[in-house]
């Protein structure tokens, strides 16, 4: 046979073809193929039982639908076009009921969408069609899809009147009220859509717990001075700080922090006068489980003003620093951490406010009990009052400059002052500048309290995401003497939640009798989180 | 007959024929007439589309009535994802998500012209700047179809992607940049052949990623646009899972710079000026703002979380914060935080296009079927009611913040 002998069943022959392949499981291999196609074209015939061979796909293709896809959506349409009869109930507004949405001519359908006649006998209609009907095959094997209405709850207003009437529109006599109610909506999500919503509704009805454990090795080498008991001891000191929060109400959130920590500090041994390690800052007990936060906040006034009342770690509120502000994965000298000069020296009950209008500048109040011991709460009160400014002096990059006042009657003999700043300045991306300055009532004038350091981020280390930085602080008490300390520190951010750092730390105290005493404490942290 | 009579008769059919022709001028009205009875856009300019997931449709609002003039249904569970309109103003289109199609309006009538099918779940698209070549981006097909506009058929399925997500001309039409978010390359697409020419990898993964499986092999989140700046020279594209935005130049197709930005950048976005730049950092809830000039990012400042888009209008950037209901302004000359608009509680925000004369914003709110519209200067707000069901996106003809979520 020649071509064109055979130009009108050509077509045919194709279509035998494809019908064929089209049988076959794998979508990939329902490519023509001519000369299979010519065989079995010789095998099937014509038209009219290529016709009932589409028919008989299209019914597989219908039964594979409706396997994956339940129940399909012709059973849907009915149900929309009925809710007119429940207008009353219908959402508020003008909004057309999805199923009230044209529907598209008779003749088209999920199986036929570009409406090719179903009796057509054009060779090239019937290969048109075979090519839609792969499509649809090729689409459902490949992405497998609810096809049932989206159900859903809306708030929505509607307005009532005194013998309980609902209606949509504002009518004489109703009331305007708002309520909550189901619609439902031509969405179809993938199963894998479907599995992650109900993930993330059950995630956000629970109680989340998070941890925060850190190891930390310490050395104490004695370089000047008179031997002390922390000359070549080792030290290590374990915590884990389990947390929970949940969200209670709109914009109130439950937070509680429970910590145990285990192991000798390196200061039992050193004659410093902060804390070498800032791991066990403002808590007293040691190898026990203690609580070291436990408080609600709510957000008002447009959630500018954040209100968190419990037991409170004030220093997570107030003398705030982007680079010097956090024993788990900046500095681990406390001097570095915080201001000594707040005077906080356990966590305890109190009040928080904070106002922030996301203008870059914010206000801050609050009162913590900061005694384990006290016996009412106007024992040992320290009340703080600040206020914060982002800044971008000289065309620099964002700082950060805080202010705070201080007063507590901690002491037992009437109110001390304290006051204070503290200031983060980016340079250019990467390289932070920090600096605290704090002063405190001491019996004699005031003790004096300067830190200042430099870290380094984004890409400034051996990996992009390690950071390392310098600090320097310095004590000067009116009694008992001086202080000096640095320390650097280098971070490697080994996983999102894994961090191994090194630090050098250098301590000099300076004796009120003249005397000099000094430390090198080399350590490595590591700290978890997830 | 006499000569007379005929002149007379013929005369007489002349005024006949002519009084019924005048006649009918005057009763009928003339072609254009009929042809603008059908007309419900007459400038595209004039009008936001909105495209609403839910009611399957594209909604036509009228930006100085601010009236709904038109919807175009698409077809039951088509749920389309992004609308554009075509460069020369003739066609609006867009991918029909869980139809696995594209859908072609008349911009005048509204008319739904043709349905195209196109690979799975099309998503973002893009227009040849001459407007012959429609891309439509499928990410689960990892494909890009190329519909021809001219034809209104789709030529090609180009392969090899890997979920292409919106997709960038240059200039002069030569070329396509892609975005892959399931990878961290950009695509460069010979836009004569319709082929994909060369995979550009902004940045390398960091060696310490073998260490964290959970991070890099749970879920890719890699390139979403390769967004060009507005002297179109370079591209910028921001990686997720890298936290960095690498520098294309459009010459040589080589990546210049590589910028560390904050975590888990969605997307960039270009300020309208050419000067800076800002990425939405979901991962830290921060943006980022770059010195197009330097190339570096200048300012790193507080946001909210589930960013979806940026878009700016009256010297000043709105970040929008689609979970928290929060608008987020910052002033683009001091690059300081300029306050927060609160839409609402317990609300959806999706996206927003910038009217041509960047005064207004027009953001999509799923939640309760509106579209809110920001005077960027005041900041006041304006609602648009029952424009559909779940809008999704927004989008005005030579806007210059038209994009997608």
């Amino acid at each position: 046979m020649n071509f064109s002998e055979n130009k009108k069943r050509l077509p045919a022959y194709c279509l035998v073809a494809a019908l064929s392949l089209l049988a076959l499981p794998p979508t990939g291999s329902a490519q023509s193929n001519p000369a299979a196609g010519t065989q079995t074209a010789a095998a099937q015939g014509t038209p009219t039982q290529l016709q009932e061979r589409i028919r008989e796909l299209e019914r597989e293709l219908a039964q594979l639908t409706a396997a994956v896809a339940a129940p399909p959506v012709a059973q849907a349409a009915p149900q929309q076009q009925s809710r007119p009869a429940t207008a009353q109930a219908a959402p508020a507004g003008a909004q057309q009921p999805p199923m009230q949405m044209p529907m598209p001519p008779a003749a088209t359908g999920p199986l036929n969408p570009e409406n090719t006649p179903p009796d057509s006998t054009d060779p090239q209609a019937l290969l048109d069609r075979i090519k839609l009907l792969e499509q649809r095959l090729r689409d459902i094997e490949s992405s497998a899809v609810l096809s049932e209405p989206e159900t859903r709850v809306r708030k929505v207003d509607v307005y009532v009147d005194q013998d309980g009437n609902q209606f949509d529109q504002p009518t004489p006599g109703a009331k305007k009220t708002v309520t909550y109610q189901r619609e439902r909506v031509f969405r179809r999500q993938t199963i894998n859509e479907k599995i992650e919503e109900a993930m993330a509704d059950a995630a956000e009805h629970n109680v989340e717990v998070g941890v925060d454990a850190g190891v930390v090795f310490q050395f104490a080498h004695r370089t000047k001075g008179e031997p002390t008991p922390a000359d070549g001891h080792a030290y290590e000191l374990v915590s884990a700080d389990v947390f929970f929060t949940a969200g209670i109400a709109q914009n109130t959130l439950f937070f509680a922090d429970i910590v145990g920590l285990s192991g000798p500090n390196p200061e039992g041994e050193m004659l410093v006068r902060t804390l070498v390690n800032g791991y066990s800052a403002r808590l007293v007990e040691q190898n026990s489980i203690s609580l070291r936060e436990a408080w609600l906040r709510t957000e008002l006034f447009g959630q500018r003003l954040a209100v968190t009342a419990g037991r409170l770690d004030l220093t997570n509120y107030f003398d705030h620093n982007m680079v010097a502000n956090d024993e788990t994965t900046q500095f681990l000298s406390d001097a570095l951490v915080n201001n000594p000069a707040l005077g906080l020296s356990e966590n305890g009950v109190g009040l928080s406010l904070v106002f922030d209008a996301k203008n870059g500048l914010n206000f801050k109040a609050g009162f913590q009990q900061s005694s384990s011991t006290a016996t009412s709460l106007s024992d040992s009160i320290f009340s703080l009052a600040e206020v914060g400014y982002l800044a971008r002096p000289f065309g620099l990059s964002e700082g950060n400059y805080r202010a705070w006042y201080r007063v507590d009657n901690s002491g037992g003999t009437g109110y001390a002052t304290g006051y204070g700043a503290s200031i983060d300045q980016k340079i250019r991306q990467g390289v932070t500048l920090f600096g605290r300055y704090g002063a405190s009532q001491a019996e004699v004038k005031r003790d004096h309290f300067y830190s200042g350091g430099v870290q380094f981020d984004n890409g400034m280390g051996f990996f992009p995401s390690d950071v390392w930085g310098v600090g320097y602080g310095q004590n000067d008490f009116q009694i008992g003497g001086k202080e000096r300390l640095v320390e650097c520190y280098y971070r490697f951010n080994l996983t999102e939640r894994l961090n191994l750092s090194f630090h050098m730390s250098y301590f000099l105290e300076l004796l009120e009798g003249g005397e000099r005493l000094g430390y090198l404490v080399p350590g490595v942290r590591l700290q978890a989180s997830f | 007959m006499s000569k007379a009579k005929r002149i007379v008769r013929i005369a007489g059919l002349v005024t006949t024929v002519v009084g019924i022709g005048a006649v009918l001028v005057g009763v009928l009205p003339a072609p254009a007439t009929l042809a603008q009875s059908t007309i419900k856009v007459q400038d595209p300019t004039s009008v936001v589309m909105i495209v609403n997931r839910d009611s399957n449709d594209i909604s036509f609002m009228d930006i100085k009535t601010k009236k709904i003039v038109g919807r175009t249904f698409l077809g039951n569970n088509v749920n389309p994802h992004m609308v554009m309109m075509s460069p020369d103003g003739r066609y609006v289109v867009t991918g029909g998500t869980r139809a696995n199609k594209a859908y072609i309006i008349d911009s005048r009538t509204l008319d739904l012209v043709k349905i195209i099918p196109t690979d799975i779940a099309p998503e973002h698209l893009a227009f040849s700047p001459d407007s012959r070549w429609y891309y439509q981006g499928n990410p689960d097909g990892d494909s890009i179809s190329v519909i021809d506009m001219q034809s209104l058929s789709k030529i090609k399925t180009i392969p090899g992607f890997a979920e292409p997500l919106n997709i960038t001309f240059t200039a002069d039409g030569s070329k396509a940049y892609v975005g892959n978010y399931g990878a961290h390359w950009v695509g460069v697409i010979d836009v004569r052949r319709h082929e994909l020419l060369k995979k550009i990898q902004v940045a390398d993964v960091p060696g310490v990623a073998k260490l964290d499986p959970a991070r890099y092999l749970g879920e890719i989140k890699g390139i979403n646009i390769a967004a060009p700046s507005v002297d179109g020279r370079f591209l910028y594209a921001a990686d997720s899972d890298l936290g960095v935005v690498g520098v294309i130049d459009t010459r040589t197709d080589k990546v210049v710079k590589v910028i560390r930005v904050g975590k888990d950048p969605w997307r960039i976005y270009m300020n309208h000026d050419g000067k800076y730049a800002i990425t939405a950092n979901n991962g830290d809830e921060t943006i980022s703002i770059i010195d197009l000039r330097r190339n570096e990012v200048v300012a790193t400042l507080e946001a909210g979380p589930d960013m979806t888009g940026i878009n700016f209008a009256g010297g000043k950037a709105f970040v929008i914060s689609s979970t928290s209901g929060f608008v987020y302004v910052y002033n683009m000359s001091s690059l300081r935080p300029a306050g927060r608009i609160r839409l609402g509680t317990n609300i959806q925000l999706e996206t927003a296009t910038t009217d041509t004369a960047d005064e207004k914003l027009y953001l999509a709110e799923s939640t309760t079927n509106e579209i809110v519209i920001i005077d960027a200067k005041t900041e006041a707000v304006e609602r648009v009611g029952n424009v559909g069901l779940y809008p999704w996106g927004t989008h005005i003809m030579d806007s210059k913040d038209n994009y997608c979520h």
